[in-house]
């Protein structure tokens, strides 16, 4: 009689261990998985503010071809120098953030009347981040808008 | 618990603060470029340094916040800076700093950190060619 209660208890013990344990890992996990999922999405999004930063310093410097077929191409090099830190990557290159495309980079142009440039501006468009556990879009952010210093060259052609 | 708390602020705050700092760079570089571009020798073009420096749309705290208590400098040989310059046809350098972003800190607090942190930023622009400088 003494042994099966002796027995009992130890097993009441044993599932209220488990149970304890099974409650604490699930809140465990859940906040690894927070902070995995915050991190790395964080550091993504710093990624995307350095690759942008350095295409729009990079197009407020550059020549601003005014024809329309070779704006086209600046536009171009513009959004490589934000994806591949290169204005004219080898086919090869991987991409400064993981899966980003010059696709989901966007260009604009602020002109003055006379079609001349006054600012350029840099952003995000639809870029989706996978954090494993869940994804997230940036759409419209990061924005960087820079002043334009460069050449205006109204005959120049884009390579 | 407490070591959970560190982890998750490791990871949050700090990489809020990278991420502010990132912001805060890129502004001030912009708008001491376009300060610098204005910068013709005349009172108009300094009012329009002034203007181009502080009209920059770029935004931080994950662009959520406009930036602010922005100081805007100008100097004839980059070593001595002034608000309200006097000879204003020598200028060649614009100064823009951005002291006054605070990023709030949420998880490192609670483990003894502070309750925020402010991310300076400061870059110099070059006219003439307009270029930045530091």
């Amino acid at each position: 009689m003494k042994w099966e209660r002796g027995f009992t208890g130890r097993g009441r013990e044993g599932g209220h261990a488990m149970l304890e344990l099974a409650i604490s890992a699930g809140v465990m996990v859940s906040c690894l998985v927070g902070t995995f999922q915050f991190g790395y999405t964080f550091y993504t999004y710093n990624q995307l503010v350095t690759a942008v930063g350095n295409g729009a310093r990079y197009a407020a410097q550059r020549a601003y071809p005014a024809a329309h077929e070779d704006l086209e191409r600046a536009n171009a090099a513009i959004r490589n120098m934000v994806v591949y830190g290169d204005a004219q990557p080898a086919p090869e290159a991987i991409p400064a953030v993981p899966k980003l495309t010059p696709a989901e980079v966007e260009v604009r142009w602020e002109l003055a009347g006379d079609g001349t440039p006054l600012n350029v501006n840099v952003a995000i468009k639809g870029y989706t981040t996978d954090a494993i556990f869940r994804s997230f879009t940036f759409d419209g952010r990061p924005s960087v808008q820079f002043p334009y210093v460069g050449n205006y060259a109204t005959g120049g052609r884009e390579p | 618990m407490f070591l959970l708390l560190a982890v998750v602020g490791m990871a949050f705050d700090l990489g809020r603060i990278y991420i502010a700092r990132n912001e805060a760079q890129i502004f001030v570089d912009a708008a001491s470029m376009g300060a610098a571009k204005q910068l013709d020798g005349t009172a108009t073009g300094l009012d329009r340094a002034r203007a181009a420096a502080t009209a920059l749309p770029n935004r931080w705290n994950l662009g959520t916040e406009d930036f602010k208590g922005v100081v805007i400098e100008f100097s004839t040989d980059g070593q001595q800076w002034e608000a309200e310059p006097k000879d204003l046809k020598a200028l060649h350098y614009a100064r823009v700093t951005a002291p006054d972003n605070q990023v709030e800190i949420m998880f490192l607090r609670a483990v003894g950190g502070p309750a925020d942190f402010t991310v300076p930023a400061r870059a110099t622009a070059s006219t003439n060619p307009v270029r930045l400088t530091e």
